[in-house]
């Protein structure tokens, strides 16, 4: 009797315990800098001092395991509350009807204060199903001593960057370093066959490889890829920027602002700043008008069948107040852009120490976004966000990485790689029901 | 009978966890290779024979079969001779023998994701100690060596299992044959002919056939090696193709239909193979 006594209290006790009665948000996110971990994790820390009976669970994950986890927690029925995910996926998932809306933390950031090119980030009607994390663009960056010494122009059209690199070939490195894995060489033809004025898909999902503008890119790359260092297709994106430091190529065509951490960690100490390593905007295609680059702005998404996507809500306004924004970002300032006018404006960010050091990397992606030259990976026209949802599909079918590779390293003539990355896709989007 | 009832009743809870361990998930798979399904939100279409129609007609099976082919036959018989050669060699009588055995299972033992990473450093073409040691310049996870890499990797990981299982033969070949053979003035090259090979044929047979299982359906090496680079294309072998359009292509009954394909694949293979090794045995 006595024992049933002790169990019942026990219980009793065990229900009444503050750790039971938590509530837990599950927070994923791409940012796996040590820093920016530990920035996310004092946010969390923070917030769950202001609100007792909430946990915060954060968890980084590699960009390539991203999306599998995510596809792989919503088929068991137990996504996270929020989660970093490609601007694709976001709306392939919205398009299903896994997301809530995030209309609430937009209404407290000031519909005004956020830039306009992010709030086209998976946005459907007037709702906004994503809100971006932070922005930042792809850029040209290359090695502005030695083109000084070789008296190259910044390059307007592909014809000069291909004549660039190979000047630049000249002095002992590769011309060019471009990674070879699928998400970017994915983002490569994305940006290119727009700054070409092409499309990959039409209005009726058709694919659109075979059309002239993607057939000049193709050949653009191979021509390209001819000063790229040996063995280029089998780089990562990582390995690229290493290329670039260790002074084994002079120019890096899928660049990122977080590269400036790693040119400061890894150059020589006397080449590693701006007036070495510089950005050119990138070049237009002989179709196109106008630049354009790949913003790289995974938005957060808040699950429906999460649990607490109330307290999540609140989480989100939390980490986008000034003190926990600019903390974040100040783990990665040349790459993760505030996506408040508030915060870009705000002295404090202004004078982050590598913002000062890094300006023309930061003023040249301004220009894109502020222009409107940047899009997310594939989307070529703000259109296709909302009503292309297949485009997850193809990023990971790895098809229109083929077709490069077998123009740039098989030597196929364009017009025979599209027509068998057109058949694929073609059968891809048929398979799914996007196509008749 | 009552006693029969009883057996039944003994092995129906080791039955009925190989059926939800083992069967369930095979019939699962079979079943989803009839369907459009994808591979994570619910709902499915039945398509009859479509998803297998579709995988025969689709030109990067065949590739990837071809690739796959390749891997699997050039690792198995570079394991039999390494292994085999290693094995002979540590059967001999030298100082520190146990040493060099335990160091020679050391790759069998390490977790392939650490092999992996070791590799990767190794081969990096820029910054790699091999490319540095020999002086050379080769890109080894490009187009052209990518193949060669992963065969490498591979062999270097799993030769120590030809070794293990060859040896332990070695061992148990009475020492009275090869006296008599030498009594009757045979060299030691036919010594190993008419003695050691045939005393081998037994475990070299069950080691071709379970290599040749692992290594066609070997997933996680040739994943690893293009993790963050690698020209994939490359060593897209079957295993990987079905992983990307199960998980990629998000099809998982397109995906089921070739891992059902493999299986079959598989199976004929074994099968033919155990009928000439009953015909040899028969001569």
């Amino acid at each position: 009797m006595r024992t049933i006594g002790l169990a019942a209290c026990l219980a009793a006790a065990l229900a009444a315990s503050p750790a039971l009665a938590q509530k837990v948000i599950r927070v994923w996110h791409t940012e796996t800098q040590p820093n920016s971990q530990e920035a996310v994790k004092n946010i969390a820390r923070r917030f769950e001092a202001k609100h007792p009976g909430v946990k915060v669970e954060v968890e980084a994950l590699a960009w390539g395991d991203l999306e599998p986890k995510i596809m792989q927690s919503l088929a068991a029925g137990a996504p996270p509350e929020l989660s970093h995910g490609q601007p694709i996926t976001c709306t392939a998932l919205q398009s299903k009807g896994l997301l809530l809306p995030l209309d609430e933390v937009v209404k407290a950031l000031g519909e005004n204060n956020i830039w306009d090119q992010v709030k086209r980030v998976c946005r459907v009607g007037n709702r906004q199903y994503g809100l971006v994390h932070a922005a930042g663009t792809s850029l040209l960056i290359y090695r502005k001593d030695l083109a000084q010494k070789l008296g190259l122009k910044p390059p307007k059209t592909w014809a000069d960057l291909v004549a660039n690199a190979k000047a630049f070939s000249t002095q002992g490195m590769a011309g060019i370093t471009i990674p070879g894995d699928n998400l970017f060489i994915n983002i490569l033809l994305g940006e290119l066959v727009k700054a070409n004025g092409g499309l990959l898909f039409d209005k009726q999902n058709r694919p659109q490889v075979g059309s002239k503008p993607v057939l000049e890119t193709l050949d653009f790359i191979r021509d390209l890829t001819q000063y790229a260092p040996k063995g280029w297709e089998g780089h990562g994106y990582l390995e690229t920027f290493t290329n670039l430091s260790a002074q084994k190529a002079a120019m890096m065509y899928q660049g990122y602002g977080r590269g400036a951490s790693l040119i400061e960690k890894n150059a020589p100490p006397n080449l590693a700043n701006a007036e070495h390593f510089d950005v050119w905007v990138k070049p237009v295609g002989p179709s196109g008008s106008e630049p354009a680059a790949q913003v790289d702005e995974e938005p957060w998404m808040l699950f429906k069948g999460s649990k607490n996507p109330k307290e999540a809500i609140e989480f989100l306004k939390f980490f986008y107040q000034k003190e926990n924004y600019l903390e974040y970002v100040q783990t990665v300032p040349i790459h993760l852009f505030p996506i408040t006018k508030s915060l870009r404006a705000d002295k404090d960010y202004q004078a982050t120490p590598m913002i000062q050091r890094w300006k023309s990397w930061i003023e040249v992606q301004e220009g894109y976004l502020n222009k409107d030259q940047g899009k997310p990976t594939l989307v070529v026209d703000w259109d296709d966000m909302n009503s292309k949802p297949y485009l997850m599909e193809v990023l990971g079918s790895g098809i229109l990485r083929d077709m490069v590779m077998d123009v740039a390293l098989e030597h196929k003539p364009a017009k025979d790689a599209a027509a068998r990355a057109q058949k694929r896709l073609e059968e891809l989007l048929k398979t799914k029901g996007y196509l008749k | 009978m009552r006693g029969a009832r009883a057996g039944w009743l003994l092995v129906l809870p080791a039955v009925a966890l190989i059926a939800a361990l083992s069967l369930y998930p095979v019939a699962y798979g079979i079943w989803l290779s009839f369907y459009n399904k994808h591979a994570f939100f619910p709902g499915e279409q039945f398509i009859g024979l479509a998803n297998y129609a579709a995988v025969l007609a689709d030109e990067e099976f065949w590739r990837s079969l071809r690739l796959g082919l390749v891997y699997s036959l050039s690792t198995i018989v570079l394991q039999l001779v390494i292994g085999t050669g290693a094995a002979l060699l540590l059967n001999e009588a030298f100082p520190a023998r146990g040493l060099v055995r335990a160091i020679a299972i050391f790759p069998y033992v390490v977790p392939t994701v650490v092999a992996v990473i070791i590799w990767k450093w190794l081969l990096n073409n820029q910054f790699g100690l091999v490319n540095y040691l020999f002086s050379i310049s080769v890109s080894w996870f490009g187009r052209d060596w990518i193949m060669v890499s992963l065969i490498l990797v591979s062999v270097w990981q799993f030769f120590p299992f030809v070794l293990l299982a060859v040896l332990a033969r070695l061992q148990t070949i009475a020492p009275e044959l090869y006296e008599a053979a030498k009594v009757d003035g045979a060299s030691a090259w036919r010594r190993f002919l008419h003695i050691t090979l045939p005393q081998l044929a037994a475990v070299l047979f069950v080691v071709v056939l379970l290599r040749s299982i692992w290594m066609f359906t070997k997933f996680d090496t040739p994943w690893l090696l293009i993790q963050g680079g690698g020209a994939e294309p490359y060593i897209r072998t079957l295993p990987v193709y079905t992983f990307q359009r199960t998980f990629a292509y998000y099809e998982a009954g397109r995906g089921s239909a070739m891992a059902v394909l493999m299986f079959l694949l598989l199976v004929a293979a074994t099968a033919i193979y155990m009928r000439l090794w009953r015909r040899e045995e028969q001569l």
